[in-house]
């Protein structure tokens, strides 16, 4: 059974059809990539899938789950973490911080006025665990809006992670980076695939990236779904070569 | 490796030397006060508004929430201690709570009105609702005395088994009364902005939608924060009318958010206590400009223009910025 | 009973008219800067004591034309100096700043023309009743509403079919499109600004000569401003219009079956229109929410 079902969504703004029935299924344990032209409505689709408003037509179904018309942040209780195209996290904050209040949720103190002892231990040392895993631990201190580029999108990815999610949804993760923090974006990201088993939606426009981690490949142009496949099955196909190629004349 | 000081917190907790010095500072006042041409009741006022922008800054500096309506919170605290000690009890602390109660009260309801809108909205819809009670303590006036304000009530002294503090007579008394009541005040405060759930609000400050899609269910946090900031300046203002043994109407006009907001801001929103250095600030400068000229709202006014354009951060701000320099 | 109904009803279209051109001010201003202008009732009493001052040399009527003007003028010199440097920042600043600018007017007024109550003079066959029975319909009365049919028409004019009003209307809606298209949105704010208060100042010499001439009479209509905002929905300006009658009427009616609630009545529909359509009658989804 699929971990997530995206079921012919639609999404219309007035006259605008930015996503038009679209389908995906994404098995536990996959990655796989959403590419497409500029335009193609991607993020949109993302916003969809993770709650940022409901589609106009179609649904989306979680783990069994029928997640349509839910908010975002329930979502994220049932599982769902997603980064953002232009990093979204918490500038004023240390990284520690930022990820600690990701692992508080997650543990369902949010609302709690107050730790034990205990619980305040087994806390940080998820926070500790998380840092060492998106390779921050020695930023830890440091505010998040002073970090670069990369160590940003590294700590929010750490955030998404501390919420224990069964599915991540990245959002075009090396946009905006230079070669080295491209790689290592990608090392963090095949890590989490490979060797925690994470199942990975990610959007991304540099086809490197995109070939290397991908398992599958959904290939969107103009809302709609153009294909759909293996790496090697996308590459040889003429559509999508059409719609990049066409784009570009 | 231990993340254990982490620097917000940091921040909060205050070097242990500073907050010594602060309640010191305090606890001395009526010694130094006079020395410094004060005296004790203005030392009372400071406490009392010092709460009170403290209580806002809960919402506005650390939520990042645009309130601008407080005042009508602090003025339902100031006429529900009022109105229960003329009508209801002899004792001072419950006519306090029933005073607070009605505050918080009213901000639990009206919070969850509008908890949905933000901005300069949600500013608009507070002072609007905030002008509701000032017209209702203004037309009221068989209860509120209306125009002349609530009169005929004062506090009464403390009868504490053995012996009796005269917190109605004696002004040190009431200075050490006030103190403590804004100390379990401002101590719940910092413990609740030291917590989980502290820390969820500052990050609805951060970034609200990295909040939203961290799973922190915002609109409700938000009200939870509106509630306990209520509740709070409607203790400093039940202390405001027991300070006065009079209940002003005015003080629930827009106008005195107006300068509760500028206290916190002037002494700085992002720091815990500068609310409180904003308050001892505007409180002298207040007193001392009016005794020199009638025109001393220009000055007021011109304060409010002063520190927007120049001393965003607040002194606070300021200083901390010159130390990390 | 019907008599007294339609009696309030008109006193109330009447009251709400006046809302109007002070909410229509505020709101043109809120809606493109996103600035609320707490000194708006600073600027009504000035366009007032303006009004007083010239009225001995250019007569009522020149009075009327320039008073505002001049308000106006002082409105763009603000705007220019002070409100827009805080355009980029935190909404918490503007706010203080205008609440800071309310303070001064006052004070200043007071300081300039005293803080007694100044009687205006309106020619004298406006101060006339024009029938018994609508005996609070005086030709005064009639003369506002006109003018604020005038005011409103011309700037809804403006804002249809002027560059300057269709910028002003694009630029509510995505201000950094209008800009990348070239507009000088700095400009555009300063102008909607000046437009702004030029209805406040036109508010103030139609309130002087109903009402007379002191100091904090701007304070009184700032809340019902904001309130006709609110219930029409922010971000629009037929909405504000209509908020503005509507809770005018509303406040007629009341005063017949419940004369001491009548202003309570607005925050009452303000409320009402908070729990059930928050947007307001007009408002936009998603607009500055």
């Amino acid at each position: 059974m699929s971990l997530l079902e995206v079921k012919s969504v639609s999404k219309s703004f007035g006259s605008l059809a930015a996503v038009r029935e679209v389908s995906l299924a994404v098995a536990k344990g996959e990655l796989r990539a959403v590419i497409g032209p500029n335009g193609a409505g991607k993020t949109t689709f993302f916003n969809l899938i993770s709650g940022f408003f409901p589609p106009t037509a179609g649904s989306i179904v979680f783990d069994g789950v029928d997640i349509t018309r839910m908010p975002a942040h329930r979502r994220v209780a049932l599982g769902m973490a997603r980064t953002f195209q232009i990093t979204e996290i918490f500038p004023e904050l240390s990284v520690a911080e930022n990820v600690r209040i990701g692992a508080e949720v997650a543990a369902g103190y949010s609302r709690r006025p107050w730790l034990s002892r205990k619980n305040a231990t087994a806390l940080r040392r998820r926070v500790e665990e998380l840092l060492v895993l998106a390779g921050l631990a020695a930023k830890a201190d440091r505010l998040v809006g002073e970090l670069a580029h990369g160590d940003q999108r590294a700590a929010e990815i750490a955030m998404a992670l501390a919420l224990e999610p069964r599915l991540l949804l990245l959002d075009e993760p090396t946009a905006g980076m230079g070669d080295q923090e491209t790689y290592d974006i990608t090392q963090l990201v095949r890590r989490l695939h490979r060797d925690s088993n994470f199942t990975i939606v990610l959007i991304e426009h540099d086809m490197r990236v995109v070939f290397h981690l991908a398992d599958r490949i959904t290939v969107l142009d103009q809302g709609r779904l153009l294909a759909e496949g293996t790496p090697k099955e996308i590459a040889a196909n003429e559509a999508v070569q059409a719609a990049y190629l066409g784009k570009v004349a | 490796m231990s993340v254990v000081s982490l620097p917000a917190t940091r921040r909060l907790a205050r070097r242990p030397m500073a907050l010594a010095l602060i309640w010191l500072l305090l606890l001395a006042a009526p010694y130094w006060m006079p020395l410094a041409g004060g005296y004790t009741a203005l030392g009372t006022r400071v406490l009392v508004l010092g709460l009170a922008a403290m209580s806002l800054n809960f919402l506005l500096g650390f939520t990042g929430v645009l309130s601008f309506g407080h005042a009508a919170y602090f003025g339902l605290g100031a006429y529900g201690a009022g109105l229960a000690l003329k009508f209801a009890t002899a004792s001072t602390p419950l006519a306090l709570v029933l005073g607070t109660l009605l505050g918080g009260v009213a901000g639990a309801v009206l919070g969850a009105l509008i908890v949905r809108r933000r901005g300069v909205y949600f500013a608009m819809v507070t002072i609007a609702f905030g002008q509701v009670f000032y017209y209702i303590a203004f037309r009221w006036n068989s209860l509120t005395g209306g125009d002349d304000g609530l009169r005929g009530f004062s506090r009464q002294p403390l009868h504490l088994g053995a012996f009796t503090v005269d917190i109605l007579g004696n002004a040190e008394a009431f200075y050490y009364f006030v103190l403590l009541c804004f100390a379990i005040a401002v101590g719940m405060m910092a413990f609740l902005l030291r917590s989980p759930f502290g820390r969820t609000l500052l990050a609805i400050r951060e970034n609200e939608r990295r909040a939203r899609f961290l799973g922190i269910p915002v609109e409700l946090h938000i009200w939870l924060a509106f509630v306990i900031s209520c509740t709070f300046i409607s203790l400093a203002g039940g202390l405001d009318a027991l300070l006065n043994n009079f209940a002003n109407p005015r003080e629930l006009h827009y106008s005195q958010s107006g300068d509760i907001v500028i206290m916190a801001v002037m002494g700085g929103m992002r720091s815990f206590w500068g609310p409180l250095l904003g308050a001892a600030v505007f409180v002298v400068l207040q007193d001392y400009v009016s005794s020199l000229t009638t025109n001393w709202m220009s000055f007021i006014g011109l304060l409010f223009v002063v520190v927007v354009l120049l001393f965003p951060r607040g002194l606070l701000g300021f200083l901390q910025r010159r130390t990390d320099a | 009973m019907t008599q007294l109904l339609l009696f309030n009803i008109t006193n109330g279209l009447i009251i709400g008219a006046f809302y109007v051109l002070m909410a229509l001010g505020l709101s043109l201003i809120l809606n493109l800067s996103g600035i609320i202008n707490f000194a708006h009732g600073g600027f009504l009493a000035i366009g007032g004591y303006f009004a007083f001052t010239l009225t001995p040399y250019l007569g009522f009527w020149g009075a009327l034309l320039v008073a505002p003007l001049l308000t106006a003028i002082l409105g763009f010199a603000i705007e220019r100096v002070l409100i827009r440097r805080l355009y980029g920042r935190d909404p918490l600043y503007s706010l203080l700043l205008t609440f800071g600018l309310a303070f001064i007017f006052q004070d200043v007024t007071r300081f300039i023309w005293g803080a007694q109550g100044l009687p205006v003079s309106v020619p004298a066959f406006m101060a006339q009743p024009l029938s018994l029975d609508f005996f609070f319909i005086t030709g005064y009365r009639l003369f506002m509403v006109g003018v604020v049919a005038a005011a409103v028409a011309l700037l809804f004019v403006l804002l249809r079919y002027t560059r300057v009003g269709i910028r002003i209307r694009a630029g509510t809606l995505d201000l950094d499109t209008v800009a990348a298209l070239g507009v000088n949105v700095r400009a555009l704010r300063t102008l909607n600004f000046a437009v702004g208060i030029f209805l406040a100042g036109l508010s103030g010499v139609l309130a002087g000569g109903q009402l007379g001439l002191e100091p904090t009479m701007g304070d009184g209509l700032l809340m019902p401003s904001f309130i006709a905002i609110i219930v029409g929905g922010v971000g629009s300006l037929t909405g504000t219009l209509l908020g503005g009658l509507l809770i005018g009427v509303a406040s007629g009616v009341t005063s017949v079956f419940f004369p001491s609630a009548s202003e309570a009545v607005m925050y009452v529909m303000m409320a009402a229109v908070l729990l059930v359509r928050p947007r307001g009658l007009f408002g936009e989804e998603g607009m500055m929410t």
